[in-house]
């Protein structure tokens, strides 16, 4: 048999929020939030707001990856073994 | 340097290449600074690469060298633009705000680019580096702690008031540009 997880208040799930979203909590705190988030409507918009906020964060300011340019004048430098470059 | 340890400093460490540029150019802030930023942290990582312990963690190796070569050789150059002030923020006051009118948030998804990357590098320093290591790298709040040099629990509330700071500043971005309507001021 299962323990319900432990009833938690809207302060206290307010402030995990971000460490639950991230996937930072341990499991049984994890499921405390859950089942607080299953039984507050007010809570859970927050969560849901704010879930989509970061997932529009990370799509969007991730820009690009280093310009192939930067990556070929690195790896000739690694290539020539670069002791030219130590001062 | 052996053929070896260039070698495995390939495999290892240039894999690592586009995220230590992502990171440069949110610290640095313009492209050709974050390219040579990326440049010396590479071949500084190179130099240093027999001292590293191989198949532990070489994206955190790498950014802890860019961290630290910013911080001592970039960040005076950081160009001085407006910068958000973080002690004014409030918990989840954006919320609060939308709730009625846009509860998903939809507002997020008209703003471009350039309108968040240019948010982002209105953060203080340390408020920014945090934030592009958790959500543009996607790192965990103890490997995020072991690059900036800080106990976990300051990495959790730099984030905290990263993202508030940066969500309010969005939000009012979008109230300005007519992309939600403002909340009617409570009196």
């Amino acid at each position: 048999m299962i323990d319900e997880p432990r009833d938690v208040d809207c302060h206290t799930v307010i402030e995990r929020l971000y460490e639950f979203l991230d996937g930072e909590l341990d499991d049984d705190r994890a499921a405390q939030v859950r089942h607080h988030l299953e039984r507050c409507a007010k809570c859970l918009g927050l969560s849901n707001f704010e879930a989509s906020y970061i997932a529009f964060l990370e799509a969007r300011a991730r820009g690009q990856g280093a310009p192939p340019d930067l990556k070929r004048r690195i790896l000739n430098q690694l290539l020539l073994g670069d002791d030219s470059a130590n001062e | 340097m052996t053929e070896n340890t260039r070698r495995s400093f390939e495999a290892e460490a240039l894999p690592h290449l586009d995220a230590v540029y992502r990171v440069a150019l949110r610290l640095a802030g313009d492209e050709t600074q974050a390219e040579d930023l990326t440049q010396e942290t590479m071949l500084k990582g190179y130099r240093a690469w027999p001292g590293y312990r191989q198949g532990t963690n070489a994206r955190a190796w790498l950014l802890t060298i860019l961290r630290n070569t910013f911080i001592n050789e970039y960040r005076r150059d950081r160009r001085a633009g407006y910068t958000i002030d973080i002690s004014a923020i409030e918990e989840f006051t954006v919320f609060r705000d939308v709730q009625d009118a846009d509860p998903e948030g939809s507002f997020f998804s008209q703003l471009v680019d350039d309108d968040v990357t240019r948010a982002i590098d209105a953060l203080p320093d340390e408020f920014r580096e945090t934030l592009v290591l958790s959500d543009i790298e996607g790192l965990p709040y103890a490997e995020i702690a072991r690059i900036t040099d800080v106990p976990v629990g300051t990495v959790k509330s730099r984030l905290f008031r990263a993202r508030q700071a940066l969500q309010r500043e969005l939000y009012t971005y979008a109230v300005d540009m007519g992309y939600i309507a403002k909340r009617e001021a409570r009196s």
